[in-house]
């Protein structure tokens, strides 16, 4: 049902006609995000300039009771940022000025719509980075980060964007004007801020984050080893862990994830080996020279077939090229591919890849694994081909082992949100006293559920739809971002 | 209207505290060990004592995930002895965790210590909590991996609610290794010399772990590393020629003294020790409060203080003030773009515990009112806001 001709009006009010998109040639590049399954075009596409405008939008959107979704740069892997039907979407993008980088206080003071890796170029003339770097950096936005807490292959030792994030202005659901959080970590009652933080875009907009900046490290040091099994690779990362130190990164790659992220990139993996672990240390030079001798020494004990270490920035890209070429390079080797994203308590990794593994073999459907070692994020990619007629099958696999993650004490995700896609799956990991709790969080935000409503929760509706199969991102295609 | 002294409840399970909520007609006090009693608002108006300190102990401790989970009245004291044998900490140094304070109780009182520089304060270290809401509702958030996004974080909720959201049951937490070793430079000097000296190591690479400057004649500026057995000792030595003249090692027990000042300076309660009850700062106030870490320093110094800790590079200070400075010290706070809170104060003085209140607080009051629509839960703590 088209919305209301005087409503239209009055976010051409806010707005003015140039910002107010209502071709379906046009809102249809805002049907669906990463998630590229689901599907749902937008009445209206709203692009505010500032934060008032955004203000003024929400207000339009609770006088009528409009639903509204919040978009940055739509990479987000779990329809978070799906259209809902009669209902607007508000996007952020050309609210994206680096507003203040604060040297000496060491942040940064940004509007949603910047990207997460101008955060750092902004930074790095000045010795200091962002530290969250999902592998999509290039193109998603911090408000996007925001929203759904996102992570990176280096959030094993630096943490989450929640870890980052100090204060944010927010347009709550009813158009007000808010900040959670402040200029230090110090704060004046229940922190509310981290309440925001990873709510997938339910609980409001926020319209400016101010995020802490680290220093640059003085010395990496990165290195590639191979092992006789996925086992031995988990053995050497236990063992890493024990010896007390805390790697920047871990992460690990299966035969079959190899086999295609070489024949993508040809970044030096061995063919032949069943498993491949990178790890990275950072620190101080004599810090970092000392626990790398130890990490290569555990590498070694357990049966290391073959060790390289990277001697130069270029050989490290290039070691990170090779992994982050992993999961766009499975279109290499398979027609149709899903991402999963559980995670299990590091200790129990090997037993779920077996478990993996043995699902994989009865449903003769072939998964290859890339993951962080460190923090036990798998990333199984299920591998199928819709044209043979797989599809159901490969998603019901995909849905056993994020719940199978879950019934190993873990979480159906790790970084990329419930979203649309798993909201169906909550009720594995929460009671019904959990998710009911959660509802009234959310009503206090937003008690006329407009805003991202379906997301998240399980509905009827929702949770009787079947998913269609995962296609890659368009910028994915165009190589612009690569699948960590 | 005059009440009868508030009963004592002391659950020792879970399920025991939800008994104890849906059971216990009136006003709930939420309480630990009683180390932070004292902060933030006066309660008032209650009729039973909800304390956490019979539900305590270790649920799961898996050294190979470095998480553990406990139960929410568990001393972090204790909890450190514990997983100590495995070499593994909390990485939280709050003054108040030798003198017995609790796992939950850190939580709601949203602590930190030093080591926040680089390890966050206590919402950065839970991964996990289980909570009973007013209506005697269980509710788990989080679980026991690391990394996990699955749901509302109502572990951040809880954290700074000083009771009056729910009474938190169990909490995980992620675990950090102890380090090979530490060490501590002191550079004696006021504390505009500490801030600049903090200018210069927040710039270098040197990876400071606590930075904080003690009050004193003339104060002192502490920094703490950690590292590796066989390397430390070179950091230590590029510390010191960074701090310049008269910068030099110090013992570890410069740490107990910053955690005797930041609980109200010396004097009676105030010693550090492992006591337990409030650290009353005789003839005064202690407030928290917290800053841009550049605007710190000046603001510190503007205040009637009469003991400090500042850390420098985290922008969060403790402060000890006269009686009837509390208001303008929240005064000048607010107009420095901070935030503050009142800890400790002599029992008989009365004076605001917050400052201006934050333009979230009708979001504050709209959650109150979805969890505890009766108010039942620590009623005063956010005096005058709600
Ligand atoms: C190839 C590829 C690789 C990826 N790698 C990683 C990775 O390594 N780690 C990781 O964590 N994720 C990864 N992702 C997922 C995705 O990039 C992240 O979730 C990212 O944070 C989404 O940002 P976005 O700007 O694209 O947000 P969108 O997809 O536009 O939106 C995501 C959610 O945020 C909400 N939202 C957006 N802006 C705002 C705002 N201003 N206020 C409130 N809500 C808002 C939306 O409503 C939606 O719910 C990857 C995705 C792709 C396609």
């Amino acid at each position: 049902m088209p919305l209301d001709r005087r409503i239209v009006d009055e976010f051409v009010g806010v707005l003015g006609a140039a910002d107010v998109l209502s071709d379906p040639i046009r809102t249809r590049t805002y049907e669906c995000d990463g998630l590229t399954g689901y599907r749902v075009v937008p009445e209206l596409v709203l692009l505010p300039r500032t934060a008032e405008a955004v203000a003024g939008c929400v207000k339009v959107c609770a006088r009528h009771g409009v639903p509204f979704v919040a978009r940055g740069a739509g990479t987000g892997l779990s329809g978070g940022a799906l259209p809902v039907a009669d209902g607007v979407v508000i996007g952020l993008n050309r609210l994206n000025r680096v507003l203040e980088v604060d040297v000496e206080n060491r942040r940064a003071v940004l509007e949603p719509g910047v990207t997460n890796l101008e955060i750092t170029a902004a930074a790095s003339p000045f010795g200091l980075y962002y530290a969250p770097d999902p592998s999509s950096q290039q193109v998603c936005t911090i408000g996007g980060n925001v929203a759904e807490n996102s992570g990176g292959a280096h959030c094993l030792k630096y943490g989450f964007t929640t870890n980052h994030v100090l204060s944010l202005e927010v347009v709550l659901p009813d158009g007000s004007l808010v900040t959670l959080g402040g200029d230090s970590a110090e704060q004046q009652g229940p922190d509310l801020r981290g309440v925001f933080l990873g709510s997938e875009g339910t609980l409001g907009i926020t319209t400016k984050i101010t995020v802490r900046l680290l220093r640059t490290p003085e010395t990496m040091r990165t290195l590639l080893a191979d092992f006789p099994s996925v086992a031995a690779g988990g053995q050497v990362v236990s063992d890493i862990v024990s010896a007390g130190i805390v790697p920047a990164a871990v992460e690990m790659m299966d035969a079959l994830a190899i086999e295609a992220a070489e024949g993508a990139t040809g970044a030096g993996y061995s063919l032949d080996t069943p498993a491949a672990l990178v790890v990275e240390l950072d620190g101080t030079a004599e810090e970092c020279d000392d626990q790398f001798e130890q990490v290569k020494a555990i590498c070694d004990k357990h049966g290391c077939t073959r060790l390289h270490i990277a001697g130069s920035p270029e050989e490290r890209a290039n070691i990170w090229r090779g992994r982050k070429a992993a999961f766009a390079a499975v279109g290499r080797i398979s027609p149709d591919y899903i991402v999963q994203d559980g995670v299990v308590p590091r200790t129990r990794l090997s037993e779920v890849l077996d478990k993996i593994a043995e699902m994989a073999d009865e449903s003769g459907i072939r998964v290859a694994n890339v993951f962080h070692a460190g923090d036990g994020n798998l990333h199984p990619l299920v591998l199928y081909s819709e044209a043979n007629g797989e599809a159901e099958q490969a998603e019901t696999l995909s849905s056993r082992i994020a719940e199978l993650c879950v019934e190993m004490g873990g979480s159906l995700s790790g970084e990329h949100g419930i979203g649309t896609d798993k909201a169906c799956s909550m009720p594995r990991m929460f009671g019904e006293e959990d998710l009911e709790a959660f509802h009234r969080v959310r009503a206090a935000f937003d008690p006329d559920d407009i805003c991202n409503p379906g997301k998240l929760f399980p509905t009827p509706r929702l949770c009787g739809e079947r998913p269609g199969k995962y296609r890659p991102h368009p910028l994915e295609e165009h190589g612009a971002i690569e699948r960590l | 209207m005059t009440r009868a002294a508030p009963t004592t409840l002391r659950p020792t399970t879970p399920r025991e505290v939800r008994d104890a909520v849906l059971d216990t007609p009136g006003r709930l006090a939420v309480a630990g060990a009683g180390t932070a009693a004292d902060w933030a608002g006066r309660l008032h108006d209650i009729d039973a004592r909800l304390e956490t300190t019979g539900l305590t102990g270790v649920i799961a401790h898996n050294p190979g995930d470095m998480t553990v989970s406990v139960h929410a009245g568990t001393p972090l004291r204790d909890l450190a002895t514990e997983i100590g044998t495995h070499q593994q900490r909390v990485a939280l140094d709050a003054a108040r965790v030798g003198r017995g304070a609790t796992v939950g109780g850190l939580v709601a009182t949203a602590d930190a210590g030093p080591s926040a520089l680089v390890y966050g304060s206590v919402r950065d270290l839970v991964i996990g909590t289980t909570t009973v809401l007013a209506d005697g509702t269980m509710v788990r958030s989080g679980g026991h991996v690391i990394k996990n996004v699955a749901g509302y974080d109502m572990a951040k909720l809880l954290h700074g609610s000083y009771g009056t959201l729910g009474v938190l049951v169990e909490v995980v937490l992620r675990l950090h290794p102890v380090p090979k070793a530490t060490a501590t430079v002191a550079v004696e000097g006021p504390l505009q010399a500490a801030a600049e000296h903090t200018a210069r190591l927040v710039q270098s690479p040197l990876e400071p772990i606590a930075c904080e400057w003690v009050s004193g004649d003339p104060g002192r500026l502490l920094v703490r590393l950690e590292g590796g057995e066989s390397t430390l000792h070179l950091r230590v030595a590029r510390l010191v020629e960074l701090l310049g003249d008269g910068a030099h090692e110090v013992d570890e027990s410069v740490w107990d003294e910053h955690a005797a000042l930041t609980a109200g300076g010396p004097g009676p309660g105030g010693d550090g020790g492992d006591t337990g009850g409030p650290a009353v700062a005789p003839d005064g106030a202690v407030l928290r409060i917290g800053a841009a870490p550049t605007r710190l320093a000046p603001l510190v110094a503007e205040l009637p203080a009469t003991a400090v800790t500042a850390g420098l590079g985290t922008g969060v200070a403790t402060v000890t003030v006269p009686g009837a400075a509390v208001a303008e010290t929240h005064d000048a706070v607010a107009a420095a773009h901070g935030t503050s809170a009142l800890r400790s104060r002599s029992a008989d003085l009365d004076a605001p515990a917050w400052g201006p209140a934050p333009s979230g607080l009708p979001l504050l009051k709209a959650i109150k009112n979805r969890l505890d629509p009766d108010g039942r839960l620590s009623p005063g703590r956010f005096d005058p806001w709600m």
